[in-house]
């Protein structure tokens, strides 16, 4: 047994509430998706996915999410995702739905991919724009994030999506 | 002199037959057929979760009196609901126990059991 295989799952939160972008946490979202997994695959499922579970990488604006789990117990936590309907946060329930985008083998793979997903995303938004200033807005953001010598913070994964 | 042939199907049976008896050391009221597979079902549940619970399983006879039973699972689920079997613990908050007396994937094989002869 040479090492320990992982399975990076990037999801994203889906929600009609405006308000459920600020409770996506780390904390609630991994609670949630253990509870909806210990209600699909009882004990045996929470507990064989748990063994490397953790919220890898969260963006509360986009709603993505990077969840880790062991290579054996991987289609578990995918089959469970489904079900995870609603998120608790303060005492405040917000209905949503996670909706899967890729499965990976490593962090890298996916960041590549969702770096893709994420400018394809960005084509769609324009295309479904309805007024010329959210046109402009998002034509001015695509154009202001590129990666240039001086400036390290603009990256191509943290682009907001300017109609919200 | 005629060919001989021989062949062999691993795990070619769809269904495994499981004979069961509940152990309840309190003497108390006995649970009829329903109730027994509704425990069935919440041992599964318990361990396997929703998708543990839909697994098909079947109560084919049932003897209040011993309360021993004859299940019947597709062969792939055969893990979930022995492993589910064994980590039963209450029943209606008493304590019980299943023992597994025999298993096969043939029924007519749960007939005959060679740990009860008399010799």
């Amino acid at each position: 047994m040479v090492r320990f295989k992982n399975r990076y799952v990037l999801a994203e939160v889906v929600s009609e509430d405006p308000r459920c972008r600020q409770c996506i946490e780390d904390r609630t979202l991994g609670l949630a998706v253990r509870d909806a997994i210990a209600r699909v695959h009882g004990d045996y499922g929470l507990a064989c996915c748990s063994i490397s579970f953790t919220v890898k990488y969260l963006n509360a604006y986009t709603g993505t999410v990077l969840l880790r789990c062991r290579k054996d117990s991987y289609r578990l936590l995918c089959s469970a995702l489904p079900f995870v309907r609603y998120l608790e946060s303060r005492g405040q329930r917000y209905p949503c739905f996670l909706n899967t985008l890729h499965v990976g083998g490593t962090i890298r793979t996916c960041q590549k991919f969702l770096i893709q997903y994420n400018r394809t995303q960005l084509l769609r938004l324009l295309q479904n724009c309805t007024t010329e200033e959210e046109r402009q807005c998002i034509q001015k953001s695509l154009l202001s994030c590129s990666l240039t010598e001086e400036q390290s913070q603009s990256g191509d994964e943290e682009e907001d999506d300017g109609t919200e | 002199a005629a060919a001989f042939e021989r062949r062999v199907l691993r795990r070619a049976a769809e269904h495994h037959y499981l004979r069961v008896r509940l152990e309840l050391p309190d003497g108390g009221a006995r649970p009829n057929a329903a109730q027994f597979k509704q425990l069935v079902v919440t041992a599964l549940r318990e361990l396997h979760g929703e998708v543990g619970a839909a697994l098909p399983v079947d109560v084919l006879t049932y003897e209040e009196k011993t309360l021993s039973a004859i299940l019947r699972v597709i062969s792939s689920g055969l893990v979930k609901l022995w492993s589910a079997l064994t980590l039963l613990g209450f029943y209606q908050n008493r304590r019980c126990a299943f023992r597994v007396l025999q298993t096969s994937p043939f029924l007519l094989a749960l007939s005959g059991n060679s740990r009860e002869l008399v010799l």
